[in-house]
């Protein structure tokens, strides 16, 4: 059985008092879809996502998961999705084993598959050799891959993903995306919130961007990217061909600034024009020793909702 | 160091400490509270205890209990102060002082002066609280005074016990971990019933502890009246107290000093 | 679109099976705590054996009253410190419901699709297989000060069910509290409220030795009926508060009740929680 939209949020509010966390939101997130949901700290993000995952009961509106309503169907929403969450909430007293054991028991998974269930994810994590040792002894990467394969005890439809590399190093933060995307070829719908952009970019078919309670921007990050500009082609050459290229260049956009023998153009026609500018270039003869095409970044995107830069502000 | 520096330094220690108590209710509303709390209980329950035989002659348990409510409130709220010094220690304020010229024995005293201050008020506050209850104190103003100095000794002594402790350890959690060993030589001691009326070991124990001749000594303060034993008892064992802690606190100040 | 109604229409009994299983998932949980965190537990089994000894050592006179109902105050202090270690066992699993609230792993359990009641009822096997290990350990330790069950076995198992009863009452209320405080508040005002109700009963001397408010107030505080059955295989035999129903039933009724209102204020508080 299939839903086209396992992820809807509609008209979705939270208040705590007077302070509108999370106001009025619609969300679709579609079937075998990574959704990104950006967002400074303090947006929403997380707000959004604890109603989504039953934790948090909405002030208005409604949202359904796997096509259960999160509030009336709460327990259906439970038994269909998989969560990781923020800060890896694990209890440092337990072993990896004992965890999943315990998760699998909370499940409802046979007592005759638990074990094998447990033994399975915790291969898929790589961590079968520390499966006896108590999670308090566990790094910052093994917490958080203990915490993926937790979420995945029951074969969750639909993942949510609470800033799941949120200070890892590269390695494990690389390492991590790679599962992920692994899950999502296998059919998982995954909702990932992140403050890291190149996170959302790497990863996500769809992004939203959330702030002051409110969605600011949804769609896809190329679509997003090329919305707020077009990229810039950097074409190096020797300073005697500058001109010429400069007069080749001038054709396809408008010219920018670059560095020492250097030119930039902003594509008018975005990345697709690249392999003409080449073409022109060679035929007036011109001999490139570098050449560099820079997308805007979610960052602009960020910068032009919001106003304000994310990136910086929290790395 | 001239003296005078070294006097305003611990006054302003000592305005800091006493200030660091009394913006702190969550600590001082149950030192205060539960040993009333406690005299209330132990009256209402062990009021026909006192014609046992070997109890001593007294108007009511609560006149007997008036001691037992000092030393139980001034022992707890002392934890208060020794625990504030860790804190210090543990955020750094304490390293501060120490790196400032000020002399060590005018710090350690100064951050002391607050509980010191705060177990005489405790002293004071629960005499006057059983006073309207027809508990009466035989030896008069005199012995009320003399309960109320006690009461601040007892507390800098076992404040500079605990900072021993603090300062050792640097943590408020060790500090607050030596509480139940409190408890143990308050228990196994005179303060809540008479030794007299007491057998075997426990008997024993109570006889070797020091805290039975204290409480003793406030005890019969309030019984049988002013006498030089009394006020012995009830002043000169809480300074053997501060001096032992100040010379433990001082070694561990120094060793901490030296070892870095 | 039909959207898996068959998901949730599992029948009754499975439903029961995973409740049974999911609360022992997490009652194991909580047992295994006392052999990794003892500086948790461990307090809680010193504090029954230090009241028995302290209590009896400091008040041990007072059997010399007129109408003592025994004349051994090991035998009258010993089930005063079982209750209040019992009722330490209860709101020690509050603390640790606290722990992981403010951690984040409770998230984990309530996002999990067990039953709610597993969530309470976990815990308390946990703080009933807790009171038994206080039961057992102060018990043999009171044989050596020289305790004497005059009713047998029989007082043994009313101690028993008393100290399981002030553990079930103890566990919903703590659990009930952390809910809804979610901060250590929480476990002050558990470890607060829980001291006060249980001396505000004869916890020294007999209801008729008492006197003043303490004698009007210990009257009809319901805890004082479950000290009544907690004690009454140990006093002497022609003591009025000997073992016999008039002395059981009481003190049952209390457990009963006061069980029931803690658990419903502990079920209550759980679903607080998404609020």
């Amino acid at each position: 059985m299939t839903l086209q939209h396992p992820i809807v949020a509609e008209n979705l509010s939270r208040h705590f008092g007077d302070l509108k966390a999370v106001d009025g939101i619609n969300l679709s997130v579609s079937e075998g879809e990574i959704f990104g949901f950006l967002g400074p700290n303090g947006a929403g993000k997380s707000t959004v996502v604890r109603m989504l995952t039953t934790l948090l009961r909405p002030t208005s509106g409604t949202a359904r998961v796997a096509g259960f309503d999160v509030v009336k169907q709460a327990d259906s929403v439970r038994r269909s999705i998989g969560v990781a969450l923020q800060d890896a909430a694990i209890d440092p007293l337990m072993t990896g084993t004992e965890l999943l054991q315990l998760q699998a028991v909370l499940y409802g998974i046979p007592a005759n598959k638990m074990k094998s269930r447990a033994g399975e994810l915790l291969e898929r994590v790589g961590l079968t050799a520390a499966g006896d040792r108590r999670v308090g002894t566990y790094s910052g990467g093994m917490r958080r891959r203990l915490d993926l394969a937790l979420s995945l005890i029951h074969q969750p439809t639909v993942l949510f993903l609470d800033e799941p590399t949120a200070g890892l190093d590269p390695m494990s933060r690389i390492a991590l995306w790679d599962e992920v995307r692994r899950l999502n070829s296998e059919g998982t719908t995954v909702m990932l919130t992140t403050q890291y952009l190149e996170e959302a970019d790497q990863l996500a078919d769809r992004i939203a961007i959330i702030d002051k309670g409110q969605i600011v921007r949804e769609g896809q990050p190329r679509v997003l990217k090329s919305s707020v500009g077009v990229p810039t082609l950097i074409v190096n050459v020797s300073k005697e061909q500058l001109e010429v290229a400069t007069a080749v260049l001038v054709t396809f956009g408008e010219i920018r600034p670059t560095g020492d023998n250097a030119v930039g153009v902003g594509l008018r026609q975005g990345a697709q024009a690249v392999t003409d500018v080449v073409r022109k270039l060679d035929e007036a003869g011109v001999r490139v020793s570098h050449l560099e095409l820079n997308e805007p970044s979610l960052d602009d995107v960020f910068a032009e909702a919001t106003g304000h830069r994310l990136e910086g502000e929290t790395q | 160091m001239t003296v005078a520096i070294a006097t305003r330094q611990t006054v302003a220690l000592t305005k800091r400490s006493t200030l660091a108590i009394l913006r702190q209710p969550v600590l001082i509303v149950p030192s205060l509270v539960f040993p009333l709390f406690f005299a209330a209980l132990s009256a209402s329950s062990f009021s026909k205890t006192t014609r046992l035989p070997g109890f001593p002659k007294v108007d009511s348990f609560l006149q007997f209990t008036l001691a037992s409510t000092v030393i139980q409130g001034v022992l707890f709220g002392s934890i208060t102060g020794a625990a504030a010094l860790a804190t210090d220690i543990e955020g750094g304020f304490f390293d501060r002082l120490l790196a400032a010229p000020t002399a060590r024995t005018g710090i350690l005293i100064g951050n002391l002066m607050g509980s010191a201050l705060f177990g005489a008020a405790q002293s004071a506050i629960f005499v006057f609280a059983l006073l309207p209850f027809g508990v009466r104190v035989e030896a008069g103003l005199l012995g009320i005074g003399a309960m109320i100095i006690s009461g601040g000794l007892i507390a800098l002594g076992i404040s500079s016990l605990m900072s021993a402790v603090a300062i050792r350890t640097g943590s408020a959690e060790a500090v607050q971990g030596a509480f139940p060993l409190l408890f143990v030589l308050l228990f196994f001691s005179s303060v809540f019933f008479p030794r007299q009326t007491m057998h075997g070991t426990y008997k024993t124990i109570a006889t070797i502890n020091p805290i039975s001749y204290l409480v003793e000594g406030i005890r019969s303060l309030v019984l049988d009246g002013f006498s030089g034993l009394a006020i012995a008892q009830a002043i000169l064992i809480p300074i053997g107290i501060c001096v032992l802690g100040f010379v433990l606190a001082l070694t561990e100040l120094r060793r901490r000093l030296g070892a870095r | 679109m039909n959207t898996s109604s068959m998901a949730v229409t599992s029948n009754g009994d499975e439903d029961e099976s995973s409740t049974i299983r999911s609360s022992w998932g997490l009652a194991v949980r909580g047992l295994r705590n006392i052999r990794r965190l003892p500086s948790a537990f461990v307090p809680a089994m010193l504090m029954p054996v230090f009241t028995t000894i302290a209590f009896s050592g400091t008040f041990a006179a007072i059997t010399e009253l007129p109408n003592f109902p025994t004349s051994r105050s090991v035998n009258w202090f010993m089930p005063l410190g079982i209750c209040f270690g019992s009722a330490f066992a209860g709101v020690g699993l509050g603390f640790s419901a606290i722990r992981d609230i403010e951690t984040g792993f409770y998230d984990r359990l309530r996002m999990s699709p067990t039953s709610r009641w597993s969530l309470i009822i976990g815990p308390l096997i946990a703080a009933w297989s807790r009171a038994i290990l206080i039961c057992v350990f102060v018990i043999s330790l009171g044989f050596v000060l020289g305790v004497r069950f005059t009713a047998g076995v029989t007082g043994v198992a009313t101690l028993v069910a008393a100290s399981l009863g002030i553990a079930t009452i103890c566990l919903g209320w703590g659990l009930g509290l952390a809910f809804r405080f979610r901060d250590m508040r929480g476990a002050a005002l558990m470890q607060l409220s829980m001291f006060v109700a249980l001396y505000l009963t004869p916890a020294q001397v007999p209801l008729p030795l008492t006197t003043g408010w303490l004698h009007a107030v210990a009257r009809i505080n319901p805890v004082t009926n479950i000290l009544r059955l907690a004690r009454q295989g140990l006093v002497s035999k022609s003591s009025v508060d000997s073992l016999s129903w008039a002395n059981t039933w009481g003190g049952l009724v209390a457990i009963l009740g006061m069980s029931i209102l803690a658990l419903i204020f502990a079920k209550r508080g759980l679903a607080k929680l998404d609020k």
